[in-house]
């Protein structure tokens, strides 16, 4: 039985793994959900290659679909599929030995970020070009960047960052206190007055 | 921009690709629980045979020996059990973070919870005599394990620091002596003519004792305290 996106609308992802477990079809209904978001996920703790990170979509759906029996109802879909996405992604660039260096930002994924950690206001802040920014979060370790990337871009509350990361929440808590002290030590290294 | 859903959809369907069973995933989640429990019991073991090491040894002779309390601790510890106490916490902790929802807690936690049990079920196996009953095993079966740990027998068979300990061989050699053998067999005229009886002991033949005092030469030995053998059914059997 073929089915259309019309018919996945109005159903959770929840019910849709259940559905997809009885019919296959309803698979494309749960992909299509989060090709976007997954892909920029990958391309953001990647180095933004964009072939590099389709292909590890395609992994990334494959496992889940063989793992879907694996998948906790009471758990949300969401985070579980962006913990397969985040280990299948960081495996691939070990493998490759290619650690990201450059992460493929837009300005206000930045702006986020930097809203967060810092005083907005701060005109010596708003003088910094984009680049110059960017240049400052890739020195970032990857445990720092990934964290950031979920709290202030993909939008993730701690909850959700300790089921997609596997950590407890109070370490998340601590790596982004971590990650935003780091953040305003390397602007202070730039001689940035904040 | 490629349709990467259809993609993935169209190999799926070619490939035949299937989801893993549900039978699968419980079976390796009851496997993962499996090995913590079973690491928290030998963790139990580990915690009930050094229980049984300190409580086999004798805390008041340090100052006997001239040694300080805390250097007595240090040679005394069962590193062997405490290492392997370490080890299997350290295998529960492992095991545990592999449950489905392991990784939610820290790892403080863990371990404290794991030792915490681990603790419990080891005094519960000591006061049931079987630390003392897997030491007599280990003892016989375990080549070299008496040379891995400090026992009460390490403690007493130090007869040039006043410290003996044996079995009475005969008794009433003279009024005040008796003949004893030590744990390496050998044998020792005890002089008891000032000697302080600890428990409700008479000089008898087969008796084990443990004696301090003062080594006189190579086979005399005067006792000025003289304590039953307790436990250690290697030595009372």
């Amino acid at each position: 039985m073929v089915v259309t996106i019309k018919e996945c609308i109005d159903k959770t992802d929840e019910q849709l793994v259940l559905l997809t477990l009885k019919n296959q079809e309803y698979y494309l209904c749960l992909m299509k959900r989060y090709e976007s978001e997954l892909l920029n996920y990958i391309m953001k703790i990647s180095n933004g290659n964009k072939q590099d990170a389709e292909d590890i979509l395609q992994e990334t759906f494959i496992k889940a679909y063989q793992n879907l029996n694996d998948f906790n109802l009471s758990l949300k879909f969401s985070n579980w599929i962006f913990r397969i996405t985040h280990n299948a992604t960081i495996s691939a660039f070990r493998k490759k030995k290619i650690y990201s260096q450059a992460i493929s930002w837009e300005e206000k994924d930045l702006d986020s970020i930097l809203q967060s950690t810092l005083d907005v206001e701060n005109t010596n802040i708003q003088k910094l070009s984009y680049e110059h920014v960017l240049e400052i979060i890739n020195r970032l370790p990857l445990k720092y960047k990934e964290i950031l990337i979920l709290k202030f871009i993909e939008d993730k509350d701690y909850r959700a960052i300790s089921d997609i990361l596997h950590k407890p929440m109070g370490t998340i808590a601590t790596l982004l206190n971590r990650a935003k002290k780091a953040i305003i030590r390397e602007l202070k290294k730039e001689g940035i007055d904040l | 921009m490629k349709n990467i859903s259809e993609e993935v959809f169209k190999k799926i369907k070619k490939e035949n690709i299937k989801p893993k069973s549900y039978r699968y995933f419980a079976t390796k989640n009851y496997f993962i629980w499996f090995l913590f429990g079973i690491s928290i019991i030998l963790g139990s073991f580990a915690f009930s045979m050094i229980l049984f090491m300190f409580r086999q040894l004798d805390w008041d002779i340090y100052h006997y020996l001239g040694d300080s309390f805390l250097k007595t601790v240090f040679i005394s510890l069962p590193y062997l059990w405490l290492i392997f106490l370490i080890l299997f916490l350290g295998v529960a902790y492992y095991n545990f973070i592999h449950t489905k929802r392991g990784y939610r807690f820290r790892f403080i936690t863990i371990l404290v919870t794991s030792l915490i049990i681990s603790t419990l079920l080891g005094t519960a196996l000591y006061f049931n005599g079987f630390s003392e009953n897997l030491e007599n095993v280990f003892f016989q079966k375990i080549p070299y394990y008496n040379k891995l740990i400090y026992t009460c027998e390490n403690q007493w068979m130090q007869p040039s620091k006043g410290l003996l300990a044996g079995t009475i061989m005969e008794a009433g050699i003279s009024k005040n002596s008796f003949s004893l053998m030590d744990f390496n067999n050998q044998h020792w005229e005890v002089n008891i003519d000032n000697t302080i009886w600890k428990g409700k002991l008479k000089t008898s033949k087969g008796l084990k004792i443990k004696l301090m005092g003062k080594m006189e030469d190579e086979t005399h030995f005067t006792a000025i305290e003289i304590r039953p053998w307790k436990g250690q059914k290697k030595f009372t059997q």
